[in-house]
């Protein structure tokens, strides 16, 4: 499974629901695929996805019925890897972590990251995270799912290829994304309590 | 002069004045009567942090949801959340106050932290992160006020603010 058929199925699992997404090529190809105001792009602060879908997932609780989806590496969850810990302390039910593993930090030229030696669904089991491990379109089909139908969090770890889409960087100023995506959760607050 | 206890109180009071729904924290025992009183108020929910950059992104994507937060940390922790407050907060107009507690100087015990922590005012400022002091030279009933006001300039500037406490003797 390469990380391109990987977006695809997932955001036609989930089409409209908040993301947080992971820096370099997770961020081009999604979207390249289909940019959407409800994707924040976090443009440079590897580690941090996980956590500010944690925020996210924490505040707008009971706010919007949405799942949050954090769109992560595995070299960037090793960078954050903390937030493990603190999302099955806090133990969100919308939270949706999705772990795009393909081994390495490819953005910078596909340099090995430690995911070989971690079983990362028995680290999230161990921080009370259920989680599946998938390596197939299929298997991650069922996985995504699985993962709409219970409650959270939830750790998909999504085994990929290393190969890549060509696809642009996104060079504009991040309050841009940042904006678009402000605008899209009040748009969704507007929608699902309307006045 | 006023007494760390005095000041603890102060801003145990300008905290309850912003009225924050959550409240991110990393130990510290300056800290530890503000940080006890977030943990046991009925209002805010207080979450440990294990890392400052961690409690950065939660913060933002808190703000990002409209809640209102504080981060209440040490200031040697300034060094760890540095780039996270420069590339997301900072980089994406969210606004964000930390609350952090001055180790380094007079009355500090620990040698190894006075070389970065009597710096945190200008490498923050190098880092373009704006911060405030407050310390024994300010008046006492100065210090809620202050604070509550580095909590608005955060959110009419739209960017992370540094409130560098001394509960420190003097």
């Amino acid at each position: 499974m390469n990380r391109w058929d990987a977006l695809s199925a997932i955001v036609a699992a989930f089409p409209t629901e908040p993301y947080v997404v992971t820096l370099g090529g997770t961020t081009r190809e999604i979207a390249l695929q289909r940019r959407g105001q409800n994707h924040l792009y976090v443009l440079d602060s590897m580690g941090l996805p996980p956590a500010i879908g944690l925020g996210l997932a924490l505040g707008l609780a009971g706010v919007l019925p949405d799942r949050i989806v954090v769109l992560e590496g595995d070299g960037s969850l090793l960078m954050g890897f903390s937030s493990l810990a603190t999302i099955g302390l806090t133990s969100p039910a919308n939270l949706l972590l999705i772990v795009l593993d393909n081994g390495t930090y490819a953005a910078t030229g596909n340099q090995p990251t430690a995911a070989s030696a971690v079983d990362f669904v028995v680290v999230a089991a161990g921080c009370g995270i259920e989680g599946r491990d998938v390596a197939t379109i299929d298997d991650l089909c069922g996985a995504l799912a699985w993962a709409r139908g219970v409650a959270g969090p939830i750790l998909l770890r999504v085994r990929i290829d290393t190969t890549a889409r060509q696809a642009p960087f996104l060079l504009e100023d991040p309050v841009l994304p940042g904006a678009d995506f402000a605008r899209y959760l009040e748009a969704r607050h507007v929608a699902t309590h309307p006045a | 002069m006023s007494t760390p206890d005095e000041r603890s109180a102060a801003v145990i009071s300008a905290g309850d004045r912003i009225d924050p729904e959550w409240v991110l924290h990393l130990p510290s025992s300056t800290l530890k009567h503000i940080i006890d009183h977030c943990i046991g108020r009925p209002g805010p929910r207080a979450i440990p942090v294990p890392r400052e950059e961690e409690g950065v992104g939660i913060a933002s994507g808190l703000v990002l949801a409209g809640r209102r937060v504080l981060m209440v940390i040490q200031d040697n922790g300034i060094g760890n959340a540095l780039t996270a407050l420069t590339t997301f907060p900072a980089a994406y107009h969210l606004p964000l106050l930390l609350l952090t507690s001055r180790r380094g100087g007079l009355g500090e015990y620990n040698s190894m932290i006075h070389t970065f922590c009597e710096r945190v005012v200008a490498v923050s400022d190098a880092a373009g992160l704006r911060s405030f002091n407050l310390d024994g030279t300010v008046a006492i009933d100065e210090w809620g006020r202050r604070i509550v006001d580095a909590y608005e300039f955060a959110r009419v500037t739209r960017r992370p603010v540094i409130v560098d406490l001394n509960l420190m003797r003097e």
